[in-house]
């Protein structure tokens, strides 16, 4: 399909959108607008319930063409609009791994390898193109050797990267994640986030909901900051982190932000603190120190 | 929310993903009961509280394809039973649908009467294949009592059924009753497909 | 969960549709031809089929859940059969009577035969293929995937059942003694489960969705169909025989 001025850089457009869950009195999404372009990684905070998990599913379709309730505003996946299109349209563009890698199973594959081609066979791939793409997934995640096992027989990290995995076969250009670490051990948190890293270098863009905000400091391009469903900031994640009014929304920053605010070490040129430990330690080892006390 | 038909065929994929978990609840009525030494089967909660939370149609296809998988990995005996499950998933589903789980007493003659039909339906097919028994002991030994009085077999047949079927299809209807009333919003909610979001 | 066993042999290598037909007209029958013989003949097939697919030993568990139910029929035809007129042996004061044996025989043998054709079918056809192959036929891939989902989910929800047991003993939930505390022990043992597993149906709903579960497109599939070179002549000799036996009943 050909767009004639539509055109755009930018994988995600989100243009005052508002949400509220059918039976609620409450927007758990209001007025929310931000852009994001194509190969950046996106980090979404914010308190439980300050509208994460609704923003997730907002850019994957699920609101409101599963949840329904009310919806205004306008949503652009790769210059789709979500409103008038299909979740299964969508899941060719914007792919959603969430936190429970269990019900993330369909429950109806003997086999990781079958799992994974669940949603190939459904929209129709040919034979050879599935299994090129399932085993691409399967090196992608690096778990190659459980592909013939069970995935109610895997652990929960497992599990969870079978569930990236079934999502990323899917081949779309953005990988929207909500909390993907937050039932797994820090262990396979750590590898979750690893091979997260992996495809944002393949080129897929990534938006990704997280309370590990050290993670999030370290490869974000970009945070997203929600409170009680409105978007109070949206700046990297120096800036985000560097406001003093963040433990109002709820949210605690990286650890080394805390330490470094404590003992006013600031970023003198864009006037932010630390959010990494490799920030730190440039200021602390760092020759031409940019880092000073103020 | 009751503008479209309880009788639609175009399930949702919660609807859907509904018959599988009911009829693991079967599954694990039947266990649970059977473990616990319970003179019930227990054996359809999954199928009646489907029907309550998502109408006839998902109710029926839960209890045909319970048995029929039943009968294809654990009893085949169980595969001559999937009409009546299904028309136990049916009849509770419609009647659910018209009101009969609002409250205790309604709940309890919904129970009578799933009880009736499940040995209506179930008595012919024992008749065509054994010659009207059930298998369980108090029931046959009711057939016997009947056939030894030179009483019709369709009758000791029925009666067979009703001694098996009345007391544990009244008790599950009542044990989904609680359960499907204790249920947040937002679940029983999930299975109706008949919504549209609005424009704000 | 599932009964079917991994082997090699030549009951293994027929296509699960063939099989299915197989299953229905052996069971059906020696009901359709209510004869001792025919029940008999059915019954000897079946179980040579099962003894070349290797997997004869297994339906004896199969035939064991029936016990009850094939004993009960011998016992109460013997003695209550409305047209009993000749006593055969007695017990005490009990008579069996030879109309009625010879009728519970026949029903005993219908039920074996029933679980007999259908273990062909269940001990040697991998459940995927059979859910396949019906979907190739035409059925609904979304009722395929209810089918799948029962046999991935119930291990599942068994497993999760003993663990709630141990943990609902661990807090002094008696699970043994009268009836009465048997049953208060009932509902607390399975209402987690259930109010999970309902709870569960959303995500899952959400994880299906998102991987094209409503997708409109012509469903394509990663394996290849399990096809038998015989399939089409077994079937149709089959369905002969079916409609032959519907006509001699008819007719003769």
């Amino acid at each position: 399909m050909l767009s004639c001025g539509g055109f755009s850089y930018e994988k995600i457009i989100v243009e005052n959108l508002k949400y509220k869950y059918p039976d609620t009195d409450q927007l758990a999404l209001n007025d929310v607008s931000f852009e994001v372009e194509e190969g950046e990684v996106i980090g979404i905070v914010g308190q439980n319930s300050a509208g994460k998990s609704s923003l997730c599913l907002a850019l994957t379709g699920l609101i409101p063409h599963f949840f329904n309730g009310a919806y205004g505003g306008k949503v652009l996946i790769d210059g789709i609009e979500v409103k008038t299109s299909t979740i299964t349209d969508l899941s060719q563009k914007a792919g959603l791994v969430f936190d429970n890698p269990f019900t993330q199973m369909t429950a109806s594959k003997y086999t990781v390898y079958d799992e994974i081609a669940f949603g190939l066979e459904n929209i129709g791939v040919s034979r050879e193109e599935m299994i090129e793409r399932v085993d691409w997934s399967l090196k992608m995640m690096g778990i190659e050797n459980i592909k013939d096992k069970n995935p109610f027989d895997l652990s929960g990290g497992q599990m969870q990267r079978v569930a990236i995995a079934s999502v990323i076969a899917m081949r779309p250009e953005i990988l929207v994640l909500d909390e993907p670490t937050s039932q797994l051990d820090p262990q396979a948190s750590e590898e979750v986030f690893r091979v997260i890293q992996q495809l944002s270098q393949e080129g897929i863009t990534i938006v990704i909901a997280e309370h590990k905000m050290e993670k999030l400091a370290s490869f974000t391009d970009r945070i997203l900051l929600l409170y009680e469903g409105k978007q109070i900031d949206f700046d990297t994640p120096q800036k985000v982190f560097s406001r003093d009014d963040l433990h109002d929304y709820g949210v605690v920053p990286p650890i080394f932000t805390t330490y470094c605010k404590a003992m006013g070490m600031k970023n003198k040129k864009t006037n932010t603190y630390p959010v990494t430990l490799a920030e730190v330690s440039s200021l602390l080892g760092g020759e031409n120190n940019e880092w000073n006390k103020s | 929310m009751k503008t479209k038909s309880m009788w639609s065929f175009r399930l949702s994929t919660a609807a859907l993903v509904l018959i599988p978990i009911a009829i693991g609840i079967n599954y694990i009525g039947k266990t649970i009961a059977a473990g616990l030494k319970l003179p019930l089967w227990l054996d359809s909660l999954g199928t009646i509280l489907s029907s309550m939370l998502a109408g006839p149609i998902v109710g029926g296809l839960s209890g045909i394809i319970n048995n029929i998988i039943y009968g294809i990995t654990l009893d085949p005996v169980s595969t001559v039973y999937a009409i009546t499950s299904g028309v136990i998933g049916i009849v509770v589903g419609a009647l659910a649908y018209k009101g009969w789980v609002n409250n205790f007493a309604k709940a309890l003659l919904l129970g009578l009467v799933v009880g009736a039909i499940a040995a209506t339906v179930s008595t012919p097919l024992n008749m065509i294949f054994w010659e009207g028994q059930t298998g369980n002991v108090w029931g046959d030994a009711l057939y016997a009592y009947i056939l030894s009085q030179n009483g019709p077999i369709w009758l000791a047949s029925f009666l067979d059924s009703i001694v098996v079927d009345l007391p544990d299809k009244l008790i599950s209807v009542l044990l989904c009753f609680f359960i499907f009333k204790g249920l947040p919003k937002n679940v029983k909610r999930l299975y109706q497909n008949n919504q549209r979001f609005e424009e704000l | 969960m599932t009964l079917y066993v991994k082997q090699d042999s030549l009951i293994h290598e027929i296509d699960p549709i063939t099989k299915v037909i197989y299953a229905f007209v052996a069971a059906l029958l020696p009901y359709i031809l209510p004869s001792h013989t025919v029940a008999l003949i059915v019954l000897v097939i079946s179980i040579m089929l099962l003894v070349v697919g290797k997997v004869f030993r297994k339906i004896i568990p199969l035939i064991g859940l029936s016990l009850f139910l094939i004993v009960s029929l011998v016992i109460i035809q013997g003695i209550f059969r409305p047209d009993n007129v000749t006593p055969l042996f007695h017990f005490g004061p009990i008579i069996f009577y030879k109309e009625g044996l010879s009728y519970g025989l026949l029903l005993m043998l219908r039920v074996i035969n029933l679980l007999c054709a259908f273990g062909v079918l269940i001990l040697t056809t991998k459940p995927d293929d059979l859910i396949q192959s019906f979907i190739q036929k035409g059925m609904s891939p979304r009722i395929g995937y209810v089918i799948g989902s029962v046999l991935q989910l119930i291990p599942q929800m068994s497993a999760t059942i003993a663990t709630i047991k141990d943990a609902q003993r661990s807090r002094g939930l008696e699970t043994e003694g009268s009836l009465l505390v048997r049953i208060k022990a009932f509902l607390p043992l399975i209402g987690p489960v259930i109010m999970n597993s309902l709870i569960s149906t959303r995500e899952r709903s959400i994880a299906l969705e998102v991987r094209g579960f409503n997708a409109k497109q012509k469903k394509t599939f990663l394996h290849e169909v399990h096809t038998y070179k015989y399939a089409k002549v077994i079937q149709a000799v089959l369905i002969l025989i079916f409609i032959f036996a519907i006509l001699w009943r008819i007719f003769l």
